[in-house]
C-alpha cells in the first residue's frame, strides 16, 4: 500500500470560522401591487408563460399542466391561491418551477420576477398567528430589505394544501 | 475493501442458484438416479456455499455446507435418494431463501441457525454409516519458499519512504516478509477474495506495500496474482496458511525480504540499517519529506483505511436496486440506432442550411429517415426492458408439488411459453396473481381423488400454465381439468352474503355470476384451508391485473374444468391512441379500449330511463358526452351528427361523444405528477409533436 496515503491523515488544524450572520437568498416576485419572496434554494427553474393544458375537475387555482423539457408539471396560480383576482397574462408573466420535497416539481404563475435579494437571518421575522384569511397561512415570515417589507412564502404550506 | 458492492451480484446469483436447485431437486425426485441432475445440484450447492462464505454469511454457509455433504454422498452413491430426504432438502432451500430475503432487506442474514434442518441433514448422512467427510480440508501447509532470485516481491518498485520503513523494521527486529498470492482462475469475485486475504494477513501483521495497490486490487484491476510486503512478528508459515485458508486461493508463497535483492533497489541508497538510528526521527524526515507521519506509526495508519472500509459493510445499509440483465446484442443495436439518430440530426442541420431549390426534397427525406430511426429506437429500448416470464413461473412446479402433498391430491403442472417476454415492471407484479390462480385451481378446481375416479377422469389432475403473445398483448392462461365453477353454488353463496338478492340471482347470466367471484371477500371454498379460501385472492388478482392495464377473463364448464385468461399489455410506457378533440382541447384515448367509431345522426339518439342511448346494430349503448364530463363547451351545433367512440370495458359498451377526430398516434405516457390528485378518468398525459400536452382518458373509469 502506498505510504503517501498517509498525508490524508494530516489533521486539518483549524476549523473554518463560520460567518457571523447566516443569510438566505430570496427571489422577489410581484403579484398585483405586492411583493413576495421565495427561498431560492427551492427554485428549480423560471420559465416564460407558455400554453397551459387544463386538467378537468381540479381546484380553480390549479391552472393545468405544462411541458417543461419533456416533463409534465402542474401549474398553480399564485394569485388565485392567495385569494387575489384572476391572472392577466402579460409579457412579464413567469412560471416559477419549484421543487417540493413530496410532490416533485410544481410551477407557480406570477405576474413578474423582479430581483434576487439577500436577507440576513435576523432580518427575517416569523409570523406565528394564523388569521382567518387564507393567504396568511401561506406567508410564514416577513423580511426587511432596504426599508421595504417582503412577505416570504411558505412553500410547504402550499404543497400540503394541494393534497 | 467493501464487499457490499458485490451484494447485488451475490443476490442475483444466489437466487439463480436457488431456482436452479429447486428445479433440479424436483427432477431428482422424479428420477432419483439421474446422474447429471445430481452433479448439477452438487455444483449449484457448492457455488452457493462459496458465495455465502465470501460474503461472510456464516449461517448460510453452514447450511449449504451440510447440504453439499449430503449431495457428495449421493453423488458417490453412498446414499440413495428418498422422498423424505427430498422434503428436507426443499426445507433447506426455503431456509436459504429466507436468508437471502433477509440479506436483501437488511444486508444481514438474520439469526436463524436452522439447527433442526442441519441436524436432519446430518441424520441422513449418519444413516449411511460413515461420518460426513469434512469438505473444508485444512490446506496443506507449504514450506516457506526460500527467497531466491525471481521472487515476485523482489520485483516490486519501492519508493524511498517504503524502503525506510522496511529498514527501520528490520532494524527493530521485526520480520519483513514478501507474500505472493495467486487466485484460482475460475474465481468470479477476485476482489472479494483478495479482500479476505488482506483481512487474514492484517490479523497477523501489517501490510506495508501492495502490488498492485490496494485500490487497484479493490477495483479488481489485477490479473490473478498480487504481492504484499508484510511486517510481522509471527512466522511466515502462519501467514501463508491464513492466506491459503481463504477459498478459491490457488497458492500463497512467502519469504523474508532482502532489500539487496530487490531489482529496483538502488545500491547507492543502500544505507545499512545501522546507519539509521531508531531515535533519529528528524533526520529521517529530512530524507523522506513526503512521509509526514512517523515511520513507526505508518503500518498502523496504513491498515486504518482498510479497516474503516470493513466497518462500512456492517453499518451501511445497501440499497439493492432492481436490475435487468441485458443481452449485449440488444445494447449494441441501441448504440447503433443512437449513432444513426445523430447522423439523421446532422443531415437535418445541413439540409436546413442549404436554402437552395430542391432542398425541400432532401428535408422530407431526412424526416422520413429520422422517423424510421426513432421507431426502431423505441422498439429496441422496449426490448431492453423485456424479460422472459421464466423468472416468475419457474417457482411454480415446486409450489404445485408442495400443494399436492399438502392437499393430498395428485396433480401435475404443465407449462408452455416460459420464454414469453414482458416488461420488467409487469413481470415483477404478475407472480402473486398467477400464484393465486394456480392455488385456486389446485384447491377449488381439482376434485378429490374419489370424485375424479367417479367421473372417469385420470387420477392425476392437470393444471396448465400457457403464455403466449397475441398482437400487442401477452396472454397467460391458467387451466385445469377439475370441476369448473359451480354457478349455482356461487349464486347461493352470494345470496348468503347479501351481495345479491334471490330475484337478482334468478336474472343473472352465468357470466355475471362468475364475475361475482372477483368481489372482495368472496370465497366458495366450503372449508377454509391454508392454501386458499380466505376470501382474499380473486379480487386481489383482478385489481392487480387491472393496475397493470390488463384484464382477467374466466371460462368454465361445470364438471370439465375452468380457464382463467389474463391479458396484459406488452409495455406500459408507450401505447397507440386515438387523438380526439373536445371543445378546443385535445385528448388521447388508448386504442386498446376502443371498439369502433360511429357517426350517429342526432335523431338516432333515444331516451331510456332518462339516459341517452343509441341502438347500434341491435345493441343498446349508453352515450357519454365528453364535453360535459370534462367541463368544456362543445363546438358542435345541436343538429350536427354525433361522432361517437364506442369503448369497451369487459362486456360493457359505452359511446363517448366527441367533437372531432384527429387520428391515431403512438403516445408516450407521462405521469401527471404527485401534486395533482389523480383525477379518476385521466390516466396520465402525453406530449404531442408541437410540445403541447394532451391528457389521456381512461375510458374504464368513465363507464
Amino acid at each position: 500500500m502506498d505510504l503517501s496515503l498517509l498525508n490524508v491523515n494530516q489533521a486539518i488544524s483549524s476549523e473554518e470560522s463560520k460567518r457571523a450572520v447566516e443569510t438566505i437568498q430570496f427571489i422577489v416576485i410581484r403579484l398585483g401591487d405586492e411583493q413576495y419572496g421565495i427561498d431560492i434554494r427551492h427554485i428549480d427553474n423560471i420559465v416564460r408563460m407558455q400554453h397551459i393544458t387544463r386538467v378537468p375537475k381540479m381546484p380553480i387555482y390549479l391552472k393545468g399542466v405544462i411541458n417543461l423539457r419533456g416533463e409534465v408539471i402542474p401549474v398553480i396560480s399564485m394569485r388565485l391561491k392567495m385569494g387575489l383576482a384572476e391572472d392577466e397574462f402579460t409579457k412579464n408573466t413567469r412560471i416559477i418551477v419549484v421543487k417540493l420535497e413530496q410532490e416533485g416539481n410544481v410551477g407557480f404563475l406570477v405576474d413578474e420576477v423582479k430581483e434576487v435579494v439577500t436577507l440576513a437571518v435576523n432580518d427575517i421575522e416569523k409570523i406565528n398567528y394564523n388569521a382567518n384569511e387564507e393567504m396568511v397561512s401561506l406567508i410564514n415570515a416577513v423580511g426587511k430589505h432596504n426599508e421595504e417589507l417582503i412577505s416570504l412564502v411558505d412553500l410547504n404550506a402550499i404543497s400540503l394544501e394541494g393534497n | 475493501m467493501d464487499v457490499s458492492q458485490y451484494l447485488e451480484i451475490f443476490l442475483d446469483e444466489t437466487r439463480e442458484h436457488l431456482q436452479n436447485l429447486n428445479t433440479q431437486i424436483l427432477e431428482l425426485e422424479a428420477d432419483p438416479e439421474g446422474e447429471d441432475t445430481i452433479k448439477e445440484i452438487f455444483r449449484a450447492a457448492h457455488s452457493l456455499k462459496g458465495m455465502a462464505g465470501t460474503m461472510g454469511y456464516k449461517r448460510m454457509q453452514n447450511l449449504t455446507h451440510d447440504m453439499e455433504n449430503v449431495f457428495t454422498e449421493v453423488r458417490n452413491g453412498n446414499i440413495k435418494v428418498r422422498p423424505d430426504m427430498i422434503d428436507v432438502l426443499f426445507k433447506c432451500l426455503d431456509a436459504l431463501e429466507e436468508y437471502t430475503d433477509n440479506i436483501q432487506t437488511t444486508a444481514d442474514e438474520g439469526t436463524n441457525d436452522n439447527e433442526a434442518l442441519i441436524k436432519q441433514l446430518n441424520n441422513i448422512l449418519d444413516e449411511k454409516g460413515g461420518t460426513a467427510p469434512k469438505a473444508a480440508v485444512v490446506p496443506e501447509v507449504k514450506k516457506a519458499a526460500v527467497p531466491e532470485e525471481g521472487n515476485r516481491w523482489d520485483a516490486i518498485v519501492l519508493d524511498d519512504s517504503q524502503i525506510n520503513v522496511i529498514k527501520e523494521a528490520q532494524h527493530m527486529g521485526k520480520k519483513v516478509y514478501g507474500l505472493n498470492v495467486t487466485i484460482q482462475e475460475s474465481c468470479i469475485l477476485k476482489a472479494a477474495r483478495a479482500f479476505l486475504v488482506f483481512k487474514a494477513v492484517e490479523e497477523r501483521g501489517e501490510i506495508i506495500v501492495s502490488d498492485p495497490s490496494a485500490q487497484d486490487v479493490e477495483d479488481e484491476k489485477f490479473d490473478r496474482e498480487f504481492t504484499l510486503i508484510i511486517l510481522s512478528d509471527v512466522d511466515i508459515n502462519e501467514i501463508i496458511r491464513a492466506a491459503e485458508s481463504v477459498s478459491e486461493i490457488e497458492k500463497a508463497e512467502g519469504g523474508l525480504i532482502d532489500l539487496g535483492k530487490n531489482k529496483h533497489y538502488k545500491a547507492g541508497n543502500d544505507t545499512v540499517p545501522a546507519e539509521i538510528p531508531a531515535t533519529s526521527e528528524p533526520e529521517q524526515k529530512e530524507t523522506v519529506p513526503v512521509a509526514a507521519a512517523e515511520p513507526a506509526v505508518k503500518p498502523a495508519a496504513q491498515a486504518a483505511p482498510v479497516k474503516a472500509d470493513n466497518k462500512k459493510q456492517t453499518s451501511g445499509k445497501p440499497v439493492v436496486n432492481r436490475t435487468v440483465r441485458v443481452d449485449i446484442e440488444k445494447l449494441d443495436s441501441l448504440m447503433n440506432l443512437v449513432s444513426e439518430l445523430i447522423i439523421a440530426k446532422n443531415s437535418l442541420v445541413s439540409a436546413s442550411s442549404q436554402e437552395q431549390v430542391g432542398a425541400h426534397n432532401s428535408f422530407d427525406e431526412q424526416i422520413e429517415y429520422l422517423e424510421s430511426v426513432t421507431t426502431n429506437l423505441h422498439e429496441s429500448v422496449m426490448k431492453v426492458r423485456m424479460v422472459p416470464i421464466e423468472s416468475v413461473v419457474n417457482k411454480f412446479p415446486r409450489m404445485i408439488r408442495d400443494l399436492s402433498k399438502k392437499l393430498d391430491k395428485k396433480m401435475e403442472l404443465y407449462m408452455t411459453g416460459e420464454d414469453t417476454e414482458l416488461d420488467r415492471t409487469v413481470v415483477d407484479e404478475i407472480g402473486d396473481p398467477l400464484m393465486h390462480l394456480l392455488r385456486n385451481s389446485a384447491d377449488h378446481g381439482l376434485e378429490s381423488a374419489e370424485v375424479r375416479a367417479e367421473r372417469g377422469k385420470p387420477a392425476v389432475g392437470s393444471i396448465f400454465l400457457d403464455a403466449y403473445q397475441e398482437g400487442n398483448n401477452v396472454v397467460i392462461e391458467v387451466r385445469d381439468d377439475g370441476n369448473g365453477i359451480d354457478v349455482e353454488a356461487v349464486k347461493n353463496k352470494a345470496i348468503d352474503r347479501g351481495a345479491i338478492t334471490p330475484e337478482q340471482a334468478a336474472n343473472m347470466t352465468d357470466k355475471e355470476v362468475i364475475g361475482l367471484l372477483f368481489l372482495p371477500s368472496f370465497s366458495t371454498a366450503k372449508q377454509v384451508t391454508d392454501v386458499s379460501g380466505r376470501g382474499v385472492g380473486l379480487d386481489v388478482v383482478k385489481s392487480k391485473i387491472e393496475s397493470l392495464s390488463g384484464e382477467v377473463e374466466v371460462k368454465s364448464t361445470l364438471g370439465e374444468g375452468s380457464t382463467w385468461i389474463i391479458r396484459l399489455p406488452l409495455t406500459l410506457a408507450i401505447v397507440q391512441a386515438l387523438m380526439v378533440v373536445v371543445g378546443n382541447e385535445k385528448y388521447a384515448i388508448p386504442l386498446g379500449m376502443i371498439q369502433t367509431l360511429e357517426d350517429i345522426p342526432p335523431t338516432d339518439v333515444k331516451l331510456v330511463q332518462n339516459k341517452e342511448v343509441i341502438n347500434l346494430r341491435g345493441t343498446v349503448i349508453p352515450l357519454i358526452y365528453l364535453n360535459e364530463v370534462l367541463d368544456v363547451e362543445s363546438k358542435k351545433a345541436e343538429d350536427e351528427s354525433l361522432i361517437v367512440v364506442i369503448v369497451k370495458k369487459g362486456d360493457q359498451l359505452a359511446g363517448l361523444v366527441i367533437d372531432e377526430l384527429i387520428g391515431q398516434q403512438e403516445i408516450v405516457i407521462k405521469s401527471l405528477g404527485k401534486y395533482i390528485k389523480q383525477c379518476k378518468f385521466i390516466s396520465g398525459a402525453t406530449i404531442l409533436g408541437d410540445g403541447e400536452i394532451a391528457l389521456i382518458l381512461d375510458a374504464n373509469a368513465l363507464i
